[in-house]
């Protein structure tokens, strides 16, 4: 933060500008963010058109005439403007891994956008951070963002991932810890330790993409060789390794040993109602859910793909699983996990929020029981109020699915 | 020194039933918002300006206030347009507390306020002390004081009036 903002250090606390290096808006409110651009008087300049990503993720393919209605006002107006990077319906994807997929978030800076889950560019050591349409008006005008210097907390996680267990696990096994929404807000949260180095970059998005629904103002790994790795062919623009200064100063500092964490659930409506799989393990659902900026990467699939080889979804269950973006959809049916998913009787969709936030493609009606590997499963969330969301990995979805019934996939035969 | 009726939440109050989800697209305006602000929260509130005929200045609540991680700016204009002129809190979430900023809406942290007030009572809050007074029932409490920048904010009428004013002048060069 001191770096962006030009400072040689800077204190929790402390309000400051910062200099942005990508704003991301996307369908839903993008027209609102160039209206109100608009009004600001820069004679319609943006900071730098390569830096302003626009992407269609929550409307695409649209549901109703309204709504084909409103992209096209947005279309119109991304085009206005001649966005180079402008990822709509065919090269679309959901605008968080869109950003750190195809190198528009980068160690060291900062990105803001204008949806929650912006937290999920600290995978790559990036800043991440979430604001309204104001915010992202003056930033697209001025390249410049207002932030109070947040505390940071440190998760130190240490062990060894079990067979079956994954980011998500561990993400809700914090939730638990902190609570939804909980200690953890206006803080800057820093994971590290050798099951960190351990994690794949998928996992690691996980993992920093729902630090928001700890309340956290952002999570943040630092960048290695898999960061480097990951981001080689993509990366639009330079960066550098970027650690913590040896003598940075927590707030507070929690160690996790991930080789005590099994599989883990979220109970219906509230998010933090986490337990072991083993507590929940007989519940009958019929909706089954993989997708969304949380879960919706290759190797979600591919771990799904590995459980559900030769098998077949229990005829009470409707699977539906929609990859994030469309390069992870194409690297799914590359690698022939969508061919295993679909002989298996999990239905696909193109590349969108789908259902996460009660939108379209396969929202949940009254009595509904989901299980669902996203992110959310407050009342309401996915569609009817009269639903109930069981939140989890895509591995215990995908074992649970063959049986109909939550089951853990410690004990499930591969 | 600006006096009125609270009401008081009983539970976390969510963004995403401040403003329920037909209404995430609607134009930012507090009009337009404040005709269907609250209206997920209570089901007393949920008509059209159900909340805002209450006529209440403030909001009291406990943590977290407008939470659940929905960056939609129609939650704070709705309640401008519904009238209300502050919200004390223990703690605000993130996302929202941002928004009332930029709005220049108080959003004054006062801890575990909501535990000493009930719907209805009688407030007066003076933002130049940060105190506020229960005038029902006779109490008082203290508020976290705001950040010069805030303050700063609220009185050009908010963050893009702030920002145009500096564009105008060139003096945005200066943000820092
Ligand atoms: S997938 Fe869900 S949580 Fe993620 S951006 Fe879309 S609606 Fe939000």
């Amino acid at each position: 933060m001191a770096f962006n903002s030009g400072r040689d250090s800077v204190v929790p606390g402390q309000l400051v500008w910062v200099d942005v290096h990508t704003v991301m808006t996307m369908d839903y409110l993008g027209k609102q963010c160039f209206k109100a651009f608009e009004s600001l008087g820069t004679d319609k300049q943006l900071f730098d058109k390569e830096r302003v990503i626009c992407v269609s993720d929550h409307l695409v393919p649209p549901p109703t005439e309204q709504w084909a209605t409103m992209l096209n006002e947005w279309r119109a107006i991304v085009k206005s403007y001649d966005i180079p990077n402008f990822y709509d319906l065919g090269r679309q994807g959901i605008a968080h891994q869109v950003m750190v997929e195809q190198g528009h978030v980068l160690p060291g800076k900062v990105s803001i956008g204008t949806d929650s889950h912006a937290n999920t560019y600290g995978a790559v050591g990036a800043v991440g951070n979430a604001i309204g349409v104001t915010d992202a008006a003056i930033a697209m005008a001025t390249g410049k963002c207002w932030f109070r210097v947040p505390e940071t907390v440190k998760f130190y996680i240490k062990g060894t991932w079990q067979p079956w267990v994954m980011a998500k696990d561990l993400s809700l096994h914090i939730m638990g810890m902190m609570h939804w929404n909980g200690h953890l807000i206006y803080k800057s949260l820093e994971y590290c330790g050798p099951a960190i180095e351990a994690l794949d970059m998928a996992g690691r998005m996980t993992l920093c993409n729902m630090t928001v629904d700890l309340g956290a103002k952002n999570g943040i790994i630092a960048p290695d060789e898999k960061t480097a790795a990951y981001l080689q062919p993509a990366a639009k623009g330079q960066w550098d390794f970027i650690a913590s200064d040896d003598d940075a100063r927590y707030d507070a500092v929690y160690e996790v040993d991930v080789t005590n964490v099994g599989p883990t659930v979220s109970r219906p409506d509230k998010l933090d109602d986490v337990v072991p799989v083993e507590q929940v393990v007989g519940t009958k659902f019929n909706k089954a859910f993989v997708g969304t900026c949380t879960n919706g990467r290759t190797e979600d699939f591919a771990i799904m793909a590995a459980i559900l080889k030769d098998k077949q979804i229990h005829r009470d269950v409707n699977m539906i699983c929609i990859p994030a973006s469309t390069q992870v959809y194409l690297e799914c049916l590359q690698k022939g996990y969508i061919e295993t998913l679909v002989k298996a009787g999990a239905a696909f969709e193109t590349s969108s929020c789908g259902p996460c936030a009660g939108i379209h493609t396969g929202v949940a009606g009254d009595g509904d029981i989901v299980l669902s590997a996203g992110n959310r499963n407050m009342k309401g969330r996915m569609g009817s109020k009269k639903a109930q969301i069981y939140l989890t990995s895509p591995a215990v979805v995908a074992a649970s699915a063959v049986r109909g019934e939550i089951t853990d996939p410690r004990t499930f035969d591969v | 020194m600006i006096k009125g009726k609270a009401w008081v939440a009983k539970t976390y109050v969510m963004s995403f039933e401040m403003i329920i989800q037909q209404y995430w697209t609607s134009p930012i305006d507090p009009v337009e918002n404040a005709r269907w602000v609250m209206a997920g929260v209570d089901e007393a509130f949920n008509k059209e300006n159900g909340f805002k005929d209450f006529g209440y200045t403030f909001i009291v609540a406990g943590h977290n206030f407008a939470g659940g991680g929905k960056s939609i700016e129609h939650c704070i204009t709705g309640l401008m347009g519904a009238g209300i002129k502050a919200v004390f809190a223990t703690s605000f979430a993130r996302l929202q507390f941002r928004n009332a900023i930029n709005y220049g809406m108080p959003f004054i942290t006062a801890r575990d306020m909501n535990l000493g007030c009930d719907t209805g009572d009688e407030l007066e809050y003076d933002p130049e002390s940060g105190i506020i007074r229960n005038l029902t029932k006779a109490t008082q409490f203290e508020s976290v004081p705001v950040a010069p920048f805030v303050a700063e904010v609220a009185a050009e009428g908010g963050l893009m009036s702030f920002i145009r004013k500096k564009i105008a002048d060139g003096s945005i060069a200066d943000l820092h």
